[in-house]
């Protein structure tokens, strides 16, 4: 093998080694908390960060680490860490570089739990965050503050779907040396590698479309190795020597790797948000059909598009593949093969009209989750972002008419059936 | 830790421990393009047994400052301008690749503070295709790619690798684009107009050990055993798993092919 690896192959391949003893080609789950060591030597050494190898499955485990190695060869990064949830993934980034006295800038549109996460719970820790529309690229470099240390935002906004211009927001992050974190789990790496593009770490969700069976729950944080922690005194912990190891200089000693291997000793470690081996070999089942999975995703998509805008009863129809999205170009840059299946949509009539519609599906289900195989529809303001307060959902972009639709792999003909269903429970309160 | 060297700024790494030059010495070269990364899961281990161990980025590599020296032989040069400048003494040098081709010009030139020399996946030269010089002045991302394609095995193209979570193709893409610009090219075309490893190799007095990679593409194993059959009695041994990345693709059998030999040749007190 010479040359490198193609998408899919990967998606198959990636961070396995085919099990020496027994031969079986699927990863095994080592469902195991802890591993035998075969000498005294080789397990301080594995503990001091000599070698690798495992020690304690909350901090490494082998299923787990062939997911992460897989995740880190889709999208590029030299090194990933697994999490117990995306949000596990977000928290544990964050706090690798960041601390008490320093700031965030991020984007108005995103997942609820991001928002609430910098909005309420990392100032208790004091930790504060400046929230810019993504559609105002110039908005980032002018919040940026001294104690600024990360920029964070969502290549598709959540749930309003504009997309983040990722050249541009890179380049005010190299201009102030601050690093860049995408969430990246609305596009995955077979929609857009946002390493290609400037962005320094990426944060996925693992349960959405890389698992996309809703059967388990994980995260993951992926290291681009493409940030310069040294050019700055700013990065401490990343930097400067970590008394638990020794005293270990990460940068130094693990160059491209520093950041992720930041999070591994230090949160998978005192925190433990681990992901669970059995979640890891679930999700690892899901990105091997990643591309196709997505590409049913996409047709399915289009379809329904199609299908919303022509309906008498949807009052606007929201995706960035429409040319009348404010985003529609940015979406033909970052994301040629398709902008995701995420889309949402208002009813006519309103808040109770919206409401019938999701009663009144059966086949979409009424849940809170999107990724899965199968289509989910979800009312944004009374669910997901229930938690925020007014000003911010207005700035997210959600109305009360809006239903977010995330679109499955069935048959589009049945999706449209089950529509057609809702709409007609739905039609008394257009009609009022 | 920085040091001067020559009015320029050295980068190395030490393993984690404070440099102390009256301890005995594992120094490691990087190859072409690479940077003291390349060496992370072999450093902290002598570093932690009480070697002072020293990892330098070359002249124009990652944090040394530029520019990247033109030759071998002036490479070692440079080297012994580290060792004075450090004063360090009873060194093991452990070479990987273009390292070697120093480390042979070195241990010919600067036999008096050495112990022992390890020398990684090398032959007596390392002539490199015009395509690949051109493409690293031209397209250095183009060069990268064809250097760790054919640089790695299979392990490491489908990212696996010894640390959990960690890719080595990727990590070593970071690295060599981390360089000053000419880097690649400059290596390159030193290694291509190396002609002095016969010589060099039969004037080494140090006790030298030789670890061979079956599967390596680019220092193939009839280089290697060219390199063998120059040497003074060298301790041999081939990974045949391995492609030419020996000491990130099989970490764990390198170290303790390293480790043996080091601790009988040149025992840390």
């Amino acid at each position: 093998m010479s040359r490198f690896l193609n998408f899919d192959t990967l998606s198959l391949h990636a961070g396995q080694t085919v099990d020496p003893v027994f031969g079986a080609r699927a990863t095994p789950i080592y469902q195991t908390t802890s591993y035998v060591f075969p000498d005294t030597d080789t397990a301080s050494s594995i503990f001091n960060l000599e070698r690798g190898g495992h020690a304690y499955s909350r901090i490494t485990n082998p299923t787990v680490g062939v997911l992460e190695q897989r995740i880190a060869a889709l999208e590029g990064g030299s090194a990933a860490v697994c999490t117990a949830s995306g949000m596990a993934a977000t928290f544990c980034a964050i706090t690798a570089i960041l601390e008490q006295g320093d700031h965030i800038v991020a984007s108005t549109q995103m997942y609820g739990g991001n928002i609430s996460l910098m909005k309420n719970t990392l100032p208790r820790f004091g930790i504060t965050a400046t929230f810019v529309d993504p559609t105002d690229t110039d908005g980032f470099g002018k919040a940026v503050q001294d104690n600024t240390k990360l920029i964070y935002g969502e290549l598709i906004g959540n749930p309003g779907l504009d997309i983040l211009d990722l050249e541009a927001v890179a380049k005010i992050g190299a201009e102030h040396h601050v690093p860049f974190m995408v969430d990246a789990t609305f596009n995955t790496p077979y929609l857009c590698r946002c390493f290609d593009y400037g962005a320094n770490m990426t944060i996925h969700s693992v349960t959405k479309w890389l698992g996309g069976h809703g059967a388990a729950i994980g995260g993951v944080v992926v290291d681009a190795g493409n940030f310069d922690w040294g050019a700055t005194d700013k990065y401490p912990t990343i930097t400067e020597p970590y008394a638990p190891f020794s005293g270990i200089n990460l940068w130094e000693e693990f160059g491209p790797s520093a950041f992720a291997t930041r999070i591994r000793a230090e949160a998978m470690r005192d925190i433990g948000p681990s992901m669970s081996p059995m979640n890891a070999f679930l999700l690892l089942q899901g990105i091997e059909t990643l591309s196709l999975r997505m590409d049913k995703h996409l047709a399915n998509t289009k379809e329904l598009l199609d299908y919303l805008t022509n309906h008498e009863q949807v009052s606007w129809v929201n995706h960035p593949s429409l040319p009348s999205h404010s985003s529609h170009e940015l979406a033909k840059k970052y994301l040629p093969k398709g902008a995701g299946s995420i889309v949402s949509f208002g009813v006519k009539g309103g808040r109770e009209a919206g409401k019938a519609f999701i009663e009144n599906t059966e086949l979409a289900s009424h849940l809170a989750n999107v990724g899965d195989a199968k289509t989910l529809v979800i009312h944004p303001a009374t669910t997901t972002h229930s938690r925020i307060d007014a000003e911010a959902l207005a700035a997210a972009g959600i109305t009360e008419d809006m239903v977010r639709l995330s679109v499955g792999l069935e048959d589009v003909a049945d999706i449209k059936a089950d529509f057609d269903t809702g709409f007609r429970a739905a039609r008394r309160f257009a009609d009022t | 830790m920085y040091f001067d060297v020559n009015g320029k700024r050295v980068f190395a790494t030490t393993g984690g421990k404070p440099f102390d030059n009256d301890k005995h010495a594992v120094i490691f070269l990087h190859g072409s393009g690479l940077d003291h990364t390349f060496w992370g899961l072999h450093s902290r281990f002598f570093a932690f047994r009480n070697y002072a161990v020293l990892v330098p980025d070359f002249p124009g590599h990652t944090h040394s400052d530029g520019p990247a020296v033109r030759s071998i032989e002036a490479m070692a040069d440079w080297l012994n301008d580290v060792v004075a400048a450090l004063d360090i003494k009873d060194i093991s040098l452990v070479a990987h690749s273009q390292g070697c081709l120093v480390a042979l010009e070195f241990a010919s030139r600067y036999p008096q503070r050495l112990r022992s020399v390890s020398f990684i996946a090398s032959g007596l030269a390392t002539p490199v295709n015009d395509a690949l010089i051109t493409a690293a002045e031209n397209d250095p991302d183009a060069a990268i790619a064809m250097m760790l394609g054919w640089g790695f095995g299979s392990a490491g193209h489908l990212h696996q690798g010894p640390i959990p979570g960690s890719s080595m193709v990727a990590g070593g893409r970071k690295v060599m684009r981390g360089n000053v610009p000419d880097a690649l090219a400059t290596d390159l075309k030193a290694c291509n107009a190396y002609k002095n490893g016969k010589q060099a190799a039969a004037a080494i007095t140090a006790p030298v050990q030789v670890i061979l990679a079956g599967k390596d593409r680019m220092a193939p194993r009839k280089a290697g055993l060219e390199l063998v059959a120059h040497l003074p009695d060298p301790e041999v041994t081939i990974i045949e798993e391995s492609g030419h990345m020996v000491p990130q693709e099989v970490p764990d059998r390198c170290r303790d092919l390293l480790k043996a030999f080091i601790f009988k040749n040149n025992r840390a007190t």
